[in-house]
């Protein structure tokens, strides 16, 4: 594995985060902002806001030009600009931040979404998005125009109903901050199996506990008490891989229902990485997947790497 | 077979937009039409129960709506493409039209910080004096001029206020929600006051004229509705003020900054008071040349004014009217013209009231309920315009009245406090995301109580004198 072209490519990644609220998602940002800084990628904030009925768009949208004119933003945009100021506050030293500043007045409008323009960026590379409509639709629309690597979406945000929409149909990774809490200390628990994306998955571990500095964990699952040459392999490579890079991992093997046993392990201080399912779409629909039925059942934040 | 993520999600997206044309489908092709109506009526029914669907989760754009409302009609409603196009555009569409373009022309002056400096003046600082003012000039102003042109004026005051307050949003929830619902609920009860104050009622005066169910002249219209509508203003200001208790019992640093902010803007514009004349000249035409004339035509006469003018460009309006609208109001008053050519809609209100005649001897009773509750239910699925498009011609066919009863079914039609879709004046102040779903739910039964109280008030002492 070592050996191989990195699936992640630290150099060009571009991460998505998904707030709603100044008062929800602060952690959902922080991690998000956290996150990005580490490995040096791109850092959209996209706040996806309810789209008013056919029957009456226009005269929120005739209202709303009327607010502009009394110097009252869009609540979408307020939230934006609270974003921006968050971001800044986490690094006092990044001059290039420190000199953008958010004018709700320019704004673009392009492609279904609002784009806010930042004048005196100068390669913050930091995108500010606002999109109204239903959730999972515009986050797979920005996703899908923007071509981003990771999607950051907040616990507020994933109700148990979402989670079949947002696992099968978001266009990338996604990192679901469940109950994150940003004081607590946390173990990075890798889900390792025979899947193609588990691979994937071991570099994203890698490069978050190389950055975070977090302990590493793997977790291997047999349903029965055999486990096979597949996952094995996968175990041996995961090792192999992460003392390549100078990182401590604690390996287990357990058998038994795999989703229950990552939900009881993970217990509430663990921080899950496991790749997305390879069943065919309309398996995943019936009958559901393990990262669907995880993400069901966890209250850790989890990433399903894709 | 090849699925992918990507149609599985079309699918889904697209669910209730199946869901109608699947429950058409199987209602076209296996279940025969009930012996007492006809083929075409049953089809017209068929295609109103998948408009419904359409509407209400709005699986596809209005307009796209109103695309299929019409070809169905050609295809399986028995009727020609040129018997569809001349019940398409009408007076009430036209007035549909003239309203939304008029209110784009008016916004854009400015006129509500004048507005604001006024209310002000006569409310002085006292919240509960500020909040009654706001449901008080909601109400008067959009029953001439239509709940959206008057929340979109006078949101940005109520907002402004709540900005000087300089409080933070968590400890002025009370005061913030008053405010904004004194705004929306005053702009709907108020736009049942005069036949311009909202689409439905032009589209109820087009259907009296088009099924010969007699007429009211706009006067007529204020004499009977307009007393319900004064009645509501203290009782709706006291719902939302015990509803959202303000945590400010007098707001006296908003209100003078305020002033302040308003007092910098200058003087009364030329402009302005050229939009003031016209709109006054509107107002005029429409209460007495009306008759004549019809409502549409004057309010395009308007329209036409400002435009040559130069008081708003065509751009502007262009931008700022919303034609899907326009062209769903059209496509659904033809269907509702059908309904009753067809015998449709007087199958449904037959079917009606030998549904409940055992619950409600009274037949008069009966109608009157049958009406208001049809329209008030259905307004806060739909909208208030498309309720009485789609319900008008049934309530018309209930026997009784047809000028007492349609007037019954569009004042409840207003009744639509309950959710965030029913009304332009709900949307507009949940758009600013300082109001949350639950609180209509909190605030919107008293006042569906009330208002229907005040109707059954109304209609048994007020339109006796006068019917």
């Amino acid at each position: 594995m070592t050996k191989k072209k990195l699936l992640v490519d630290p150099k060009s990644l571009k991460f998505l985060t998904a707030v709603s609220s100044i008062e929800y998602s602060k952690p959902t940002l922080k991690m998000g902002a956290l996150i990005a800084s580490v490995f040096d990628a791109s850092h959209g904030v996209v706040y996806v806001g309810e789209r008013a009925s056919g029957f009456h768009g226009s005269s929120v949208n005739m209202t709303r030009q009327n607010l502009d004119n009394w110097n009252i933003i869009h609540p979408g945009l307020e939230v934006l600009e609270w974003a921006l100021e968050e971001i800044k506050k986490m690094s006092p030293e990044n001059q290039d931040l420190a000199k953008i500043k958010f004018n709700p007045d320019h704004v673009h409008e392009e492609d279904g979404r609002v784009r806010v323009i930042l004048p005196n960026d100068k390669g913050s590379r930091i995108e500010l998005i606002l999109r109204e409509g239903e959730l999972v639709d515009q986050l797979r629309r920005e996703i899908q125009l923007e071509d981003y690597n990771l999607a950051i979406i907040g616990g507020s945000q994933n109700k148990r109903h979402l989670a079949h929409s947002i696992i099968q149909y978001i266009p990338c990774s996604i990192f679901v901050l469940q109950k994150f809490n940003p004081r607590k200390h946390y173990k990075l628990l890798l889900l390792v199996d025979d899947s193609a994306a588990t691979r994937k998955s071991v570099e994203y571990g890698a490069l978050i506990a190389k950055k975070l500095g977090w302990p590493v964990r793997t977790l291997t699952v047999s349903k029965t008490k055999r486990f096979g040459e597949g996952y094995q392999g996968a175990a041996d490579l995961t090792k192999a891989y992460f003392q390549s890079k100078d990182i401590e991992v604690e390996q287990f093997f357990l058998t038994g229902d795999p989703v229950r046993t990552f939900v009881e392990f993970a217990g509430d201080n663990h921080f899950i990485i496991m790749g997305a399912s390879t069943l065919n779409p309309v398996k995943q629909l019936l009958f559901g997947s393990k990262p669907i039925k995880t993400l069901e059942q966890t209250d850790v934040p989890i990433l399903i790497v894709r | 077979m090849f699925i992918t993520a990507d149609m599985i999600f079309w699918v889904q997206q697209k669910r209730w937009l199946l869901i109608a044309l699947a429950v058409g489908a199987v209602l076209y092709w296996f279940i025969p039409h009930p012996e007492s109506l006809g083929q075409d009526a049953y089809h017209i029914l068929i295609i109103i129960l998948m408009t419904l669907i359409l509407i209400l989760k709005e699986p596809i754009p209005l307009p796209a709506i109103a695309l299929q409302l019409i070809f169905w009609q050609v295809i399986i409603g028995g009727s020609t493409a040129n018997e569809v196009g001349s019940y398409f555009m009408n007076d009430a569409v036209f007035f549909i039209m003239g309203s939304l373009m008029l209110a784009v022309a008016i916004v854009s002056q400015g006129l509500d910080k004048r507005l604001a400096l006024g209310i002000i003046r006569i409310t002085g600082n006292k919240t509960w004096r500020i909040v009654t003012g706001f449901t008080a000039i909601s109400a008067l102003l959009s029953s001439f001029m239509g709940p959206h042109m008057v929340t979109a004026m006078m949101l940005p005051v109520a907002l402004t206020l709540i900005r000087f307050t300089n409080k933070s949003r968590k400890s002025i929830r009370g005061l913030t929600a008053s405010l904004l619902f004194a705004i929306a609920y005053g702009a709907m009860f108020g736009s049942i006051g005069t036949p311009s104050g909202g689409g439905r009622n032009v589209i109820m005066m087009n259907y009296w004229a088009e099924f010969g169910s007699g007429s009211l002249s706009y006067i007529e219209w204020i004499k009977l509705v307009y007393p319900m509508v004064l009645l509501e203003i203290p009782l709706a200001a006291f719902i939302i003020l015990k509803t959202f208790p303000p945590e400010l019992p007098v707001l006296d640093t908003a209100v003078r900054r305020l002033s302040a902010e308003v007092a910098r803007s200058g003087k009364t514009t030329l402009k302005q008071m050229a939009t003031l004349l016209l709109f006054g000249g509107v107002l005029l035409g429409w209460a007495f040349l009306s008759e004549n004339y019809g409502l549409g035509s004057i309010a395009l006469i308007g329209v036409f004014l400002f435009v040559a003018f130069g008081l708003v460009s065509w751009e502007e309006l262009s931008k700022g009217t919303n034609w899907g609208v326009i062209l769903l109001f059209g496509a659904t008053i033809s269907i509702g013209v059908q309904m009753k050519n067809t015998g449709g809609a007087a199958w449904l209100a037959d079917g009606s009231v030998n549904l409940l005649k055992g619950l409600i001897p009274n037949i008069d009773a009966l109608r009157a309920v049958v009406s208001v509750a049809l329209s008030g239910v259905l307004s806060n699925l739909l909208s208030g315009s498309a309720t009485v498009a789609v319900v008008g011609p049934v309530v018309l066919n209930l026997g009784g009245d047809p000028i007492l009863l349609g007037l019954a079914s569009v004042i409840s039609s207003a009744f639509g406090y309950f959710t965030t879709v029913a009304a332009p004046a709900c949307t507009i102040i949940y758009s600013s995301g300082l109001v949350k779903a639950p609180d209509f739910l909190r605030a919107g039964w008293k006042m569906a109580v009330m208002s229907t109280l005040s109707l059954a008030l109304v209609g048994l002492v007020w339109w006796p004198l006068f019917r």
